[in-house]
């Protein structure tokens, strides 16, 4: 695993880069390719002042120029101003969202993975657990995060008061978000970590190691979790990638600040720049997430290439 | 709760749902769309008139429910058929060319799949948008075309297990015979690679059928879906969730379709087969199965 190890990683970052590259180029054609423009609003505007806006943001430039400018604008990280708030830098308003997004999603995915990879090792090793377990899970995946979402407000704002229903602040507004995020991934964990967990109870070394008389906790901790982790950490990479759809969702409930609650409403408002920074961070997360998966996949197993 | 019980509620409540939702002209409820001011927001009856309350607009929750199982049922089955029909033969043909061609094809789907769910969705939203007059004169509306572009944000999982499953039957000898008898490609395909693929359609169907039900109220709740004067589960989630306010109570607005969006994706997932992939929607398989034949990961993960 360690030896060639830096230039296969630099590889795979080659490769996020080249997909974050392409990505940009589709999103750009796919915005561009939307009827309508960044500055149709409800009343229009007059031409000259729209023709003077498109100018002064560089529309009226043919679409192979805007596309090199908006590579230029990748490359060097400035994505030039939202067309949305006129006087906002892109990289202003996603340096202020990518914390938002990155306190909860990242809080979601440190509560869902240890919560289900312990729940679905421990289910294996108590049949009684087992159907209640499952039974749990299957129930938590149907109910969709913006249902969930609704039912902790309900229960924690109003109910009991615990915690505020929305807005962005401070460590209180975190908790609900994180959980909507957290509970539905922590039963698809449970489930991957469960079946690999059976499939370890099941393997030879394991029924040789029991035979040998150790004691069902050493057992488990030595020889069941460690495979039973192996597809939990093939499935960060999909985890990370309902974290990000999901944050839509659950950024658009809590009212918060984030990355989901701007680009959807860039995406509607054809605020093409803020649109495109925002796509350009997610596919830039979700491939780092991916990479991360697969290195800790190779942590787990020796026998995966680390970086293939 | 999981096995041959499971299955059967499940079924119990998808007959009984699929029951009301076309059956509403004749049940004793009123007009999904009727606005009844003396009844604004009135609690849950459950045995008598309103039986799940009212809104904000005095409008009968149970009917509006039921109307939003119509419009939520049909979106699902319409958009699974598109994927199915887009995305097996594409996987069919890919798997069955191979080379070269193959690999255009999975790239592109690839591609597509990377591209973020809202842009793409904007994408084929607005593309209707364009050409509403044209369409319209085909008869299709904004929903009908909403079905198409749900359906078409599944075809690329659908692509990758047709695909699959072709790779696997072209290492039959039957398609061997077919090749040595000079059977050509398009007949192959049509009479020895599809008629085989049908069984595992199926299983695509009732994979895919939980995950579009999902997306279409994921959509309609972020405001991209299906739109207002019509009702599907989505919507109404988000109108039971506008109206949530710590003065006014109100909560059976969110718990109502929340049940009905939670207790029908439970069923149709207790549809799957034992042993047929779980993969959360819009999972992205990073290796397909050709590539990753020996690689221990990929045998556990099909396992």
């Amino acid at each position: 695993m360690v030896n060639g190890l830096l230039p296969r990683l630099g590889r795979r970052l080659l490769v996020v880069a080249a997909s974050v590259l392409l990505v940009h180029g589709l999103a750009f054609l796919a915005l561009r390719a939307v009827p309508g423009g960044p500055f149709d609003t409800a009343r229009p505007l007059a031409p000259e002042v729209r023709a003077a806006l498109e100018a002064r943001y560089g529309l009226d430039a043919p679409l192979h120029a805007q596309y090199l400018s908006a590579l230029r604008g990748l490359l060097t990280g400035d994505f030039g101003p939202s067309l949305h708030y006129r006087d906002v830098a892109v990289r202003t308003i996603l340096a202020d969202a990518l914390p938002v997004s990155l306190w909860v999603g990242g809080l979601a995915l440190l509560l869902a993975f240890p919560l289900g990879a312990g729940c679905g090792v421990a289910a294996a090793m108590r049949r009684r657990l087992e159907g209640p377990a499952l039974g749990a899970s299957a129930l938590l995946l149907a109910v969709p995060n913006f249902v969930l979402a609704g039912l902790f407000v309900l229960a924690f704002s109003f109910g009991l008061g615990w915690l505020p229903p929305a807005g962005w602040g401070g460590a209180r507004h975190v908790v609900l978000p994180a959980l909507c995020l957290a509970l539905p991934l922590a039963a698809q964990v449970f489930r991957v970590a469960h079946e690999g967990a059976r499939a370890a109870h099941g393997s030879p070394a394991v029924r040789f190691a029991r035979a040998m008389g150790l004691p069902p906790r050493t057992l488990a901790r030595r020889h069941v979790l460690r495979p039973a982790l192996v597809p939990v950490a093939a499935f960060l990479a999909p985890a990370s990638a309902g974290v990000l759809t999901g944050s839509l969702v659950v950024e658009r409930v809590f009212a918060l600040p984030g990355l989901g609650t701007h680009f959807v409403r860039a995406a509607m408002d054809r605020d093409y720049t803020l649109a495109l920074g925002a796509t350009v961070v997610y596919t830039a997360l979700l491939g780092l997430c991916t990479l991360l998966g697969d290195l800790l996949l190779a942590v787990l197993d020796p026998r995966v290439e680390a970086v293939s | 709760m999981t096995g041959p019980l499971r299955r059967r509620l499940a079924l119990v409540w998808l007959g009984l749902l699929a029951a009301g939702a076309f059956a509403t002209p004749w049940l004793p409820l009123p007009d999904p769309a009727a606005l009844d001011a003396a009844h604004r927001l009135a609690p849950p009856g459950w045995w008598r008139a309103p039986f799940l309350g009212t809104d904000p607009l005095g409008r009968d929750l149970l009917a509006r429910c039921l109307a939003g199982a119509r419009v939520s049922l049909v979106v699902g089955l319409l958009a699974t058929a598109v994927a199915l029909v887009v995305g097996v033969p594409w996987g069919a043909v890919a798997g069955l060319a191979g080379g070269r061609t193959d690999r255009t094809m999975m790239r592109l789907a690839d591609a597509l799949d990377s591209v973020p769910l809202v842009v793409v969705v904007l994408f084929l939203l607005s593309l209707f948008q364009g050409h509403e007059e044209t369409l319209a004169a085909f008869g299709i509306g904004r929903l009908q075309f909403f079905f198409v572009a749900v359906g078409f944000l599944f075809w690329i999982p659908t692509a990758r297990l047709a695909r699959a499953e072709t790779l696997r039957l072209a290492r039959r000898p039957f398609l061997d015979a077919a090749r040595a008898a000079g059977s050509p490609p398009q007949r192959t395909l049509a009479r020895h690679v599809l008629p085989n693929l049908l069984p595992v359609t199926g299983v695509m169907l009732v994979l895919t059928l939980p995950r579009v039900v999902l997306m279409e109220a994921f959509l309609s709740f972020l405001g991209l879906g299906v739109e207002p004067p019509r009702v599907s589960w989505g919507i109404l989630a988000a109108e039971g969730l506008g109206a949530l306010n710590p003065l006014v109570d109100s909560w059976w607005l969110i718990v109502v379709p929340g049940a009905f969006l939670t207790l029908t994706l439970w069923a149709l997932d207790g549809l799957r087969p034992a042993g047929a992939p779980r993969s959360s929607w819009r999972s992205r398989p990073r290796k397909t199965e050709e590539e990753s034949v020996g690689s221990p990961t990929a045998a556990r993960r099909e396992g």
